[in-house]
């Protein structure tokens, strides 16, 4: 029997029943169409977390001296840890970061944006190596400027999310996007606050300039060249030789968990909280997401079950059709195939309707959470991911579900005796 | 052109006894002969006729059908031996309820070789034509006569060319007339070269057979000419 004879064979069935057909179809699409929607969903929330709310970079490791505990005094981060730090072979690079240990504050009392703003605030800094920016400075050099000129300043692109969907609707300021802040100066006068009492010497006042937004700066303050945060400290007469912390970079990921090793060795502790963080969130979405998979794979195998009990029916009530065609030449591969084919095409329609219908599924949600949803940050244009394995792979799965029920009535229809059932 | 030596076929029967149908029969039908093998019901023709034809695998003794030896076949190469060796046509017709006349006729077809093409189709009207049939081509078998029903029987049966043709009881369902048409169908058939094995117990298909074989005791225990003929 030829491929084109089984398919044309395999069509005059599929035609003839299709009523049938259609509702064995039904149940493979809805298994299929929840599962393709459930995975989406799980990877288009985990592309969320990974890449907008936790953007944690596998390469980085970030260190910080250890506290002062019973028993230790912990380990100072100065320069020659640094250079212990970066003569380990699995280190790119390494990048110093030092707090500004003198309070600051900013009174901005001007035009904002167009509003009017009039607004203390403490503001918290930190000195980075200019190295663990550049990528993403827009405006000018990233360096300690003169003394009269304003300080570079590179802001968080979450910090400026959370400012756009929370802060700016409830004071009624105006929503900024990230080539807009850029350039944005506004007041600073370190070694003053309005909460803590002012450390020794006089404050120093000075200008920032936002020159870039990044997903390494600073949540919550902002984030200025290392040299500038040393020079601070010194005029406030503050620590300004060891550093807050350092950003490693690892020359492959798998060389990430020997730096940490190592870094404990040296007794340093690691800080990882954004990362785990990220994997407890990730975990919980993975393991919800697994739940409703499992609960589309059990509908893929229900509809399995369906195929078969459905097939073994009609296996039983074509018993003697079936004996006709082995006694016009039909063997029992050609039996077995055209059965097995059959529920191929079912699979195939089902699976492929399921994608479809998931895929519909998903732009509705989409666009109703775009309009229905209240604005929140980190809210994503689509909560869903559907990439291509995804997509084949609900359609695998719709032929895979319908074969395997189709097997063993297969190999029923196959076993039929012509001589048996075509005696009269 | 058919040989069967020693053939012995049983069934399992009720009490655990087994129901013996054929004991050891041998047959010889020659190319071009028109054989009928006659007997009462239960006596094994359809058996007999099962077993020739390679639809029945489960018995014991030598088959050879054009010069091929049944026994010794897997099933793909049986199934091959049906599709082109031979055709069968049987009393209750057994075409597909669902399928057209033309689809019908086509049904061999689909289990050959090649994919079917045109010279398929015009062998099928070809064959439609011969029997009357081809103006109701696209209808289904439920809108047909019994002895229409028959007629594409035949014609598929013919499809593939077959050296040999089966008939089991192939007017029992007809009435006297339309069995008549069959039956003169069967002999120009016949007439043509093919060689005719038809199992019935109707005098008037016996009567139109060049030799008629009596199966009793799972034995062909007496055959001789056909009346008809010898006139």
């Amino acid at each position: 029997m030829t491929f084109g004879s089984l398919l044309a064979l395999v069509r005059i069935n599929l035609r003839r029943e299709a009523r049938s057909v259609f509702f064995l179809a039904f149940g493979v699409a809805l298994g299929v169409g929840s599962l393709v929607f459930f995975v989406s969903l799980g990877l288009g929330v985990g592309k969320v977390i990974r890449e907008k709310l936790f953007a944690v970079d596998q390469l980085l490791v970030e260190v910080a001296p250890s506290a002062i505990s019973l028993g230790s005094f912990g380990t100072a981060l100065n320069q020659g840890v640094i250079d212990r730090l970066s003569a380990l072979p699995q280190v790119a690079a390494v990048f110093r970061k030092m707090n500004v240990r003198v309070p600051a504050m900013s009174r901005y009392d001007g035009d904002f944006f167009g509003s009017p703003l009039r607004i203390r605030l403490e503001i918290l800094a930190v000195g980075v190596d200019p190295g663990l920016l550049q990528r993403d400075i827009q405006l000018g050099d990233f360096n300690d400027p003169p003394v009269d000129q304003p300080i570079p300043g590179v802001i968080s692109t979450r910090m400026l999310e959370i400012y756009n969907k929370s802060f700016a609707p409830a004071r009624n300021l105006p929503q900024l996007s990230g080539s807009l802040v850029v350039g944005f100066t506004f007041p600073v006068e370190f070694n003053s606050s309005m909460i803590v009492p002012s450390a020794r010497g006089s404050p120093i006042r000075s200008q920032v300039q936002v020159v870039g937004l990044s997903d390494r700066a600073l949540l919550a303050g902002v984030t200025i060249p290392l040299a500038t945060a040393i020079r601070v400290n010194r005029a406030g007469l503050v620590d300004a030789e060891t550093f807050s912390g350092a950003t490693l970079v690892a020359k492959r990921a798998d060389q990430v968990p020997i730096i940490v090793a190592e870094a404990k060795k040296m007794g340093l502790k690691i800080d990882d909280r954004e990362r785990q963080l990220a994997e407890s969130i990730g975990l919980a979405v993975t393991l919800t997401t697994s739940a409703l998979t499992l609960l589309s794979i059990l509908i893929c195998v229900l509809a399995a079950a369906n195929i078969a009990q459905t097939l073994f029916a009609s296996v039983r009530a074509r018993a003697r059709e079936i004996g006709i065609m082995q006694s016009v030449g039909a063997s029992q591969t050609d039996i077995r195939n055209i059965i097995l084919s059959e529920a191929t095409a079912i699979g195939l329609a089902g699976g492929a309707c399921g994608t479809l219908g998931a895929l519909g599924l998903e732009f509705l949600a989409d666009r109703l959470s775009g309009s229905y949803l209240p604005v929140f940050p980190f809210k994503p244009e689509s909560f869903f991911s559907s990439p291509w394995s995804v997509l084949l792979g609900g359609v695998g799965l719709g032929v895979v579900a319908a074969v395997l029920g189709a097997y063993a009535p297969s190999r029923r229809a196959a076993a039929t005796d012509p001589a048996q059932t075509l005696s009269d | 052109m058919i040989s069967a030596h020693r053939l012995f076929k049983s069934y399992p029967g009720t009490d655990k006894a087994e129901v013996r149908v054929l004991e050891g029969l041998d047959l010889e039908v020659a190319e071009g002969e028109f054989v009928a093998v006659v007997g009462p019901s239960g006596s094994g023709k359809s058996t007999l006729l099962h077993i020739l034809g390679g639809l029945d695998v489960h018995y014991s003794g030598e088959v050879e059908v054009a010069r091929t030896k049944l026994q010794y076949l897997s099933d793909r190469r049986l199934a091959r031996f049906r599709n082109r060796q031979v055709g069968f046509v049987f009393q209750s017709f057994h075409l597909v309820p669902n399928l057209s006349v033309l689809q019908n006729v086509l049904l061999p077809a689909f289990f050959g070789a090649e994919s079917i093409d045109k010279s398929d189709h015009r062998r099928a009207d070809e064959l439609l034509e011969r029997v009357g049939l081809l103006a109701k081509r696209d209808r289904v078998p439920s809108q047909l006569s019994g002895g229409e029903r028959q007629r594409v029987a035949i014609a598929r049966a013919l499809l593939r060319r077959p050296r040999v043709l089966l008939c089991d009881e192939p007017t029992g369902n007809l009435d006297l007339q339309t069995g008549d048409e069959i039956i003169a169908l069967f002999r120009q058939l016949h007439r043509e070269g093919l060689t005719v094995l038809a199992v019935t117990h109707e005098e008037r298909i016996s009567g139109a057979a060049e030799r008629v074989l009596n199966l009793r005791g799972g034995l062909l225990v007496n055959s001789h000419q056909s009346q008809e003929l010898e006139r």
